[in-house]
């Protein structure tokens, strides 16, 4: 799994520090970018930020890691769905986000799944099925099973949110992180005794570049 | 009289037609007198002559200028291995130099056409009378770039000599490397990236942050003396790819904000201000050397259209407003050299700065706003194909809608202007109209009176109105009192005295 590892401020820390890209995707305005500005400010744009809410960092002391998240918002228009493969180079999780209450969404999300299959092995990328705007739960067309159940087969992480509401928000970002610690545990079943995690930068493929095309 | 003075004007002798080189052709006032093969090889002598020449004054400028760096050089001392970088850099200038004069005889001798001769030996002069100073100037940053890298890398003490002697170490085996693929001397930078880094963090125990300022001042370094060499190689097909696009971008110039869902309205003079100074900045991203100074034009374009999208829509903008924007800036702006610049800091951008962090983001939306103006179509405007084709094809122009259309440069005079002819146009309009219904009254007037009058002259002729002579009917009616005499005498007053 392509990543960056930084040691910590103290290299012989017993803590590593990790780096993971996220990258959002879904449909026009089911709020994706509401969705990551929630996790990140705790507002649901009530303050304006100074710039666009598109790119967000966010870090996280857990006990056994420092994680910098780092979240990348995509374009969701249909139109731009040929070169968004773009975004999503070297990504380690990606948000497949749907609006509950908008049908369409759903399948585009489906569709957005098929591209990633098509340009990752599954354990090379987290994914979560998110179905955002619960508190619209009285025009919901998408239920609850429906979305569970598809992602059970696509092995999906699923989860439903209201970024409004602030409705499970933190807990979607949390279960990314625990599934990606998870799998670096798989991969180094033994660490070194002293803790302390140097990762070959060389091998992790830290060197594949974006837009070669 | 006068026809006859005319006539005498044009008259020419027949020897005055021939060519003035006697050859027995007949020559061509444009050719001054000659005919187009002497001519040719006149023009052909005069040119070379004159090229010659150019080419003398241009390697007098160079050796002087050479002297003077020389002499500025020995004053300083201590850099005397950038002059001999400099020296190699000259004669690698000179035999580009003889090459182009080669191409141009070639061409020339083939080609012959006046305008394209003058055409390329205007291209030439261009090419090397400025060169000189572009020189001064280049060498100028480097010698810069150079103390500004050597006063940073004392801060760092031992690490920072060992991280010199790298850099030095990579230049001089990257000047061998020259002939390699540029995809071969970007995997060389990247892995001298890595070791410095590498290095640093591992046998330096230099901590993260610093060891990334200091990976930032080494590619500075680096880049700006490699720049002239892996920057639009000519190895690649860079150059053609430019074109490509560029030439893409000027097909493209009819496209609206409206065709693409820009959520920016230029008529808000803070928002045409921001994307004023957002094509600036993507512009500006050409005339950078390093690949992270190039990054920081596109953040800086981003950043202000992200002040763009948030004055007009009063709301921060999404990746969804972004895009399309950026799309639009970068048609509107058609920066110089867009995928050399591209494939320039993919080669040879320090990969943690590509692929992470803010302005690996902006740089990935650049990659995709690039990417979908080449694949663009019809269905991705809302357009139909037909429309889309005429449009290509510059047949037909969509209609401008009123000063939305306007570039933001265009003064406000000449947008009021623009204005005051439209109102007057629609003004104009109207009138017509009012005149055209006025007419449609007028007739419709006299059609009404003459209808009228025909109806009343078809029942006065259907029913023609017959008087009967009055006297006879009077004499009928006393007639018809035929015992009138019988009557009594009418009562006559009397008057009774009494």
């Amino acid at each position: 799994m392509a990543q960056m590892v930084t040691s910590g401020t103290s290299p012989e820390g017993p803590r590593p520090s990790y780096m993971y890209k996220v990258v959002l995707l879904g449909s026009m305005s089911v709020g994706k970018s509401s969705l990551a500005y929630r996790y990140v400010k705790n507002d649901f744009r009530e303050l304006l930020p100074t710039v666009g809410c598109s790119f967000f960092t966010q870090v996280l002391e857990l006990d056994e890691a420092t994680v910098k998240f780092e979240i990348w918002d995509t374009a969701g228009q249909e139109k731009y769905q040929s070169v968004c493969h773009l975004y999503y180079r070297d990504a380690h999780a990606a948000l497949l986000v749907y609006d509950i209450a908008n049908k369409q969404t759903f399948s585009r999300a489906k569709l957005w799944l098929e591209e990633l299959e098509k340009k990752f092995l599954p354990d090379e990328i987290v994914i979560a099925l998110v179905g955002n705007k619960t508190d619209l739960a009285a025009e919901r067309e998408v239920t609850t099973e429906e979305g569970e159940d598809f992602a059970r087969t696509k092995g999906l992480l699923f989860m439903e949110t209201s970024a409004k509401s602030n409705h499970q928000v933190n807990d979607v970002f949390m279960a990314i992180v625990q599934e990606l610690l998870r799998r670096e545990k798989e991969k180094a079943p033994r660490p070194s005794p002293h803790g302390r995690s140097t990762v070959d930068l060389r091998a992790s493929g830290a060197r594949t570049r974006c837009c070669r095309s | 009289m006068n026809l006859k003075s005319e006539r005498r004007g044009i008259h020419v002798d027949q020897s005055e037609l021939l060519c003035k080189k006697g050859c027995g052709y007949y020559g061509n006032p444009a050719w001054q007198g000659f005919c187009s093969k002497c001519w040719r090889e006149e023009y052909h002598k005069a040119r070379q002559k004159q090229i010659q020449e150019d080419w003398e004054l241009a390697e007098r400028l160079q050796r002087e200028e050479e002297e003077a760096y020389a002499s500025s050089q020995s004053t300083q001392g201590a850099q005397s291995l950038t002059f001999s970088k400099f020296e190699e850099k000259k004669t690698n200038e000179k035999t580009r130099k003889v090459t182009t004069v080669k191409k141009f005889f070639t061409a020339s001798s083939r080609a012959g056409a006046k305008k394209a001769l003058a055409g390329k030996l205007k291209e030439i002069q261009e090419a090397k009378a400025p060169s000189p100073s572009i020189h001064r100037q280049a060498s100028i940053e480097t010698d810069r770039v150079s103390k500004e890298f050597i006063e940073f890398i004392r801060t760092y003490q031992k690490p920072g000599q060992d991280i010199y002697k790298q850099c030095k170490l990579f230049l001089d085996t990257m000047s061998h490397k020259r002939d390699l693929s540029i995809e071969e001397q970007s995997e060389c930078a990247q892995d001298f990236y890595q070791n410095v880094a590498d290095r640093l963090q591992t046998r330096w125990k230099v901590p993260p942050e610093k060891v990334e300022k200091a990976m930032d001042e080494v590619e500075k370094y680096i880049m700006t003396r490699q720049y002239k060499y892996v920057f639009c190689p000519e190895t690649t097909d860079d150059e053609k790819k430019d074109l490509a696009v560029q030439k893409r971008i000027r097909a493209l110039h009819w496209v609206t904000p409206q065709m693409l869902c820009v959520p920016v309205s230029e008529e808000i003079p803070e928002v045409s201000d921001m994307v004023v100074k957002a094509i600036t900045d993507i512009i500006e991203m050409d005339s950078k050397r390093v690949p992270r100074d190039k990054l920081a034009c596109i953040t800086k374009c981003s950043k202000h259209i992200f002040n763009a999208i948030k004055i007009t829509k009063n709301e921060p903008a999404s990746a969804d407003d972004f895009l399309p924007t950026l799309i639009y800036i970068v048609l509107k702006g058609n920066p110089p050299r867009l995928q050399s610049n591209i494939q320039y800091i993919t080669r040879f951008c320090n990969p943690s700065r590509l692929m992470t962090g803010e302005d690996g983001y902006y740089f990935t939306n650049l990659c995709c706003a690039v990417a979908f103006i080449e694949k663009l179509d019809a269905q991705s405007l809302n357009l139909s194909q037909e429309d889309f084709d005429r449009f290509m094809t510059g047949q037909t122009s969509p209609k401008k809608q009123e000063s939305d259309s306007f570039s933001p440069d265009v003064c406000l005079g000449v947008k009021q202007m623009c204005k005051s002819l439209d109102l007057l146009s629609q003004l104009n309009e109207r009138q017509e109209r009012i005149v055209s219904e006025a007419k449609k009254l007028e007739k419709d007037l006299i059609d009404w009176t003459d209808g009228i009058t025909k109806e009343v002259e078809d029942i006065v002729e259907k029913y023609p109105l017959e008087i009967k002579p009055k006297s006879q009917a009077l004499a009928a009616i006393d007639s018809e009192n035929v015992e009138n005499d019988k009557l009594p005498p009418p009562l006559q007053p009397q008057v009774y005295a009494g």
